[in-house]
């Protein structure tokens, strides 16, 4: 039993790092543009079903794949800024709508290009380690150890580098950010298409662990927006922990409660964490 | 009152258009309509982006449906059930965001998150709900016609008229809601919470009342979808069926009269007059989306109203 205790949580703890970079991008777009990109899930959607063409149609190794998928993700994601985004700046109600369209537009296109039929990609790192009596997949463990990378650098990137300090800046009062120097158009673009370069990465490394379907995306944004809030927007660091929470919670909680309601538990987490911690788990509270 | 004279064209309707399509197009667009109404009322009036509006059109199908078959009642006192649990479940979750002030996105995400759970309930309480083959529903509602006894709603063109009654019935009282003073300090909350406060609103008890109303009309627009199209599925409870509906009253104007009326009659009928492969028609929908928040910031109706008042301004 024990075992398939730890071999849940070690599943939750890879679908949560997933939660958790999603749960990134919405947390600084929603603190720099006031807008939540809910299209966020379809860009992982491209970078996963780029990292397939790459590795298995094209032929490309793996960490070039999953390079040249970020790129992709993130031209996307420029080109979705200047022609939409642009223009729903602080305004939550229009940049919803916006994405939601772009959400149609961006599933339908996969829809007809990879059909509904699902892709499985080669197996890139084979094999598992074992601990004791537990099994790790190499891949789940390489692929949790990449997103926690990339969190962290973006957490190192924005606490210490000037670009992180004019973010914070902005975040805290845009007006006088604007005055100081900070180029905020150029900071708002950034912001966004940054977030749509992680929802790439994720779809990568989702690519190497799950099969794909048009539809994957869907699922993954609401898990974010759950998770950034479980963790307090604006909270880099808590946006992974949050994730994690997240996958734990709904991976164990499915053990021992009815299956069907997994997607219940994070809800249910997520209501009571706003009504008595409205600052999110690791805000301070005023 | 004047905007509802546009309404008197399509009681002649089906006086002149015979066609089946156009007909059940038209019942699509009131009965999701009477929807828009209903978000037009807390969103529009009061300010307040609720993604709860789903899950109490699908509580109205499925509690209504549910009722008749359990007590053997007739469709509209099975309604009134429905409106009974609807306005508990609207105070319960209402009172909850409300209490703990939460505004904006906040308020969107956890009306979504309770619109989810009662999904799932739905969705995996099998017994009751057949979980998610969904039911048919072969009843169908009665209405009683002075010298004609009482009526089984069944064939189109009667479907057609007791829709538009209906929509007629619900745009009526909420002009009357927008006019009065309870409209009036839906708007003071929308457009200044903190003043509203200040000069003597309980705010917290006018975004509850508004909040219960949307969800009770949007009951309503459930229980008649359910019957009409004899047919009741979890999927009437999805984010999804919510965004629709925010799409119609964007589309047609906030906070105007007619705009959630007339963005139901272009989305639903849009879909009809594109000849397109079914993943094409999906997108075509998303940039139309796109392109009409980018564009015309105050709906369809607003840019109609706009023009004209440029017109009267010139002449």
């Amino acid at each position: 039993m024990t075992q398939v205790v730890v071999g849940q949580i070690l599943n939750g703890i890879i679908l949560g790092s997933l939660y958790g970079i999603i749960a990134l991008g919405v947390t600084m777009t929603f603190g720099i543009t006031g807008i939540v990109n809910f299209a966020l899930g379809q860009f992982m959607m491209i970078g996963a079903y780029a990292t397939w063409y790459f590795t298995d149609l094209a032929m490309l190794p793996f960490p070039v794949a999953v390079v040249l998928a970020v790129v992709l993700a993130a031209v996307a994601g420029l080109i979705a800024d200047q022609a939409l985004f642009r223009f729903t700046r602080n305004n939550l109600v229009n940049g919803l709508l916006v994405s939601i369209g772009l959400i149609s537009v961006m599933e339908s296109g996969a829809l007809l290009l990879f059909t509904t039929t699902p892709k499985n990609m080669d197996i890139v790192i084979a094999g598992s380690w074992s601990l004791g009596a537990i099994t790790l997949p190499r891949m789940k463990v390489v692929a949790f150890l990449l997103l926690v990378a990339v969190i962290g650098l973006t957490w190192l990137g924005l606490s210490r580098a000037w670009l992180g300090r004019a973010t914070r800046a902005y975040a805290q009062n845009p007006e006088a950010a604007m005055l100081m120097g900070v180029p905020t158009k150029l900071l708002q673009t950034g912001v966004v298409v940054y977030s749509c370069a992680l929802a790439g990465f994720g779809g990568a490394l989702y690519a190497s662990l799950f099969s794909l379907e048009p539809s994957l995306g869907g699922l993954f944004i609401l898990k974010g927006v759950e998770a950034a809030i479980l963790a307090g927007v604006g909270n880099l660091l808590g946006a992974l922990a949050g994730g994690v929470i997240l996958g734990v919670t709904e991976s164990v909680g499915s053990l021992y409660l009815p299956s069907a309601f997994r997607d219940a538990y994070g809800l249910v987490f997520l209501v009571a964490i706003l009504l008595f911690r409205p600052a999110g788990l690791f805000g301070s509270q005023k | 009152m004047k905007t509802l004279l546009f309404l008197i064209p399509l009681y002649l309707l089906p006086l002149a258009v015979q066609s089946d399509v156009v007909l059940t197009i038209l019942i699509f667009t009131f009965v999701l309509g009477i929807l828009a109404i209903g978000f037009n009322i807390v969103f529009g009036g009061a300010g307040q982006l609720t993604m709860f509006h789903a899950a109490a059109f699908g509580i109205g199908s499925y509690v209504t449906f549910l009722s008749m078959l359990r007590f053997a009642i007739p469709f509209w006192l099975g309604f009134l059930v429905a409106v009974v649990i609807v306005i508990i479940v609207s105070i319960v979750i209402g009172w909850i965001c409300f209490k703990f002030r939460l505004k904006e996105f906040y308020f969107a995400v956890v009306t979504l998150a309770f619109a989810e759970l009662c999904r799932l309930v739905v969705l995996n309480w099998t017994s009751v709900t057949n979980g998610t083959l969904g039911m048919l529903v072969l009843e169908k509602p009665t209405i009683w016609i002075p010298g004609g006894g009482v009526v089984r709603i069944e064939q189109t063109v009667p479907w057609y008229f007791l829709t538009l009654i209906c929509l007629t019935g619900v745009l009526i009282f909420s002009v009357l809601l927008t006019r009065s003073w309870i409209g009036r300090n839906f708007s003071a909350i929308r457009l200044n919470e903190d003043l509203a406060q200040t000069l003597g609103i309980n705010t917290f008890r006018y975004k509850l009342l508004a909040f219960t109303i949307s969800n009770v009309i949007a009951a309503f627009a459930g229980a008649l979808y359910g019957f009409y199209t004899g047919y009741i599925e979890p999927s009437y409870l999805a984010v999804a069926q919510s965004l629709d509906a925010i799409a119609m009253v964007l589309l047609g104007g906030v906070s105007t009269i007619l705009g959630p009326v007339v963005g139901a009659l272009v989305l639903t009928s849009l879909p009809h007059l594109i000849e397109l492969p079914a993943e094409m028609r999906v997108a075509v929908y998303g940039m139309i989306l796109i392109l009409v928040i980018l564009l015309m910031r105050r709906g369809i109706v607003g840019l109609a109203a706009g023009l004209l008042k440029g017109r009267v301004n010139a002449a």
